[in-house]
């Protein structure tokens, strides 16, 4: 069995899925430890919620397990298209937060959140995420291609399925917008006493 | 000094990006249990029906609203063939003709059966 994994392990994405999609269970492990993380980091990083980010990414995975026979390796690379379903569920999760007064939010639990520096940071994480709900899903969507996952402008057209051009201005719009919503916040950010 | 709104902005977008939580075990064991239970078995190929198979063969809905036309116009010729038919037929094949096999015999045989 360690052999059969270690000969995936050079495996390109597709091939992994594929391979996967004709019973090789070796195939979905590695797989899964090479994608699982980034998709984790994405939804955590939208959600600001460990247990919803964590839902987000099983779902996002049996998404994929569930196209893998029909996928066609000459269509999108299998990391576009988990990102591409990773912000969509996130944009649905964040959509609902809109409908709930923001001092009903539970605060997720986190058992190391005694720290003074991390309340700070969950914070700050949590007033990004609100933020993010409550923009327009696609600036949302592409502010946190651009800025929160780092992706280059191309590969934000190519996840969103749009023009360079409308990257562009979709980025910007959202950047505003968002430092609109995050200007009543400011003092609740904390970033003049760093 | 007081950070402007984009220096404030583009801090938390940084900050926000060194997030990166470690996969807990049980998360990646509930995507492989589902990856397990979604595995697709090899399904094995649907036998031929032979309708589709027949329509295919003969060119499809339309060659079988031809058929169906030429079978009610030969029912139709057969039931009252027009007169140019019969002239035809008579044309091809010539007048019918009886012919007696027994011939004379028959008279001989009647007689020697009557006869015992």
């Amino acid at each position: 069995m360690t052999t059969q994994l270690g000969s995936w392990r050079d495996a390109p994405d597709a091939a992994l899925l594929l391979a996967y999609a004709q019973g090789d269970m070796d195939a979905a492990r590695v797989l899964t430890a090479r994608v699982l993380p980034r998709i984790l980091a994405q939804a955590t990083r939208m959600l600001s919620d460990q247990a919803e980010a964590e839902d987000v990414s099983q779902d996002a995975l049996m998404r994929l397990w569930k196209i893998a026979p029909d996928w066609r390796q000459d269509e999108a690379q299998v990391t576009t298209w988990l990102y591409r379903v990773t912000a969509n569920l996130c944009t649905d999760r964040l959509r609902k937060r809109r409908n709930v007064p923001l001092d009903e939010i539970a605060e997720p639990a986190d058992p190391q959140r005694s720290a003074p520096g991390q309340i700070q940071d969950k914070a700050r994480y949590s007033a990004l995420s609100d933020a993010l709900a409550q923009m327009p899903e696609r600036q949302a969507l592409a502010v946190s291609l651009r800025h929160l996952e780092g992706l280059p402008n191309p590969e934000i057209a190519e996840v969103m399925d749009i023009s360079l051009r409308s990257v562009e201005s979709l980025t910007a719009r959202g950047k505003r917008a968002l430092m609109d919503i995050l200007q009543g916040r400011k003092a609740e950010l904390g970033y003049d006493d760093d | 000094m007081t950070k402007s709104d984009d220096d404030i902005i583009d801090a938390l977008f940084a900050q926000a990006r060194t997030q990166s939580p470690a996969v807990p075990d049980d998360l990646m064991a509930r995507v492989l249990a589902d990856a397990a239970d979604m595995l697709v078995q090899p399904v094995a190929a649907p036998k031929p029906r032979l309708w589709p198979t027949f329509l295919d063969l003969i060119g499809g809905w339309p060659s079988v609203g031809g058929l169906a036309m030429a079978g009610v116009a030969g029912i139709w010729v057969g039931i009252a063939p027009p007169a140019s038919v019969a002239t035809w037929t008579a044309d091809l094949i010539g007048s019918p003709v009886s012919i007696d096999l027994l011939g004379d015999t028959s008279d001989y045989f009647a007689e020697g059966l009557l006869d015992g």
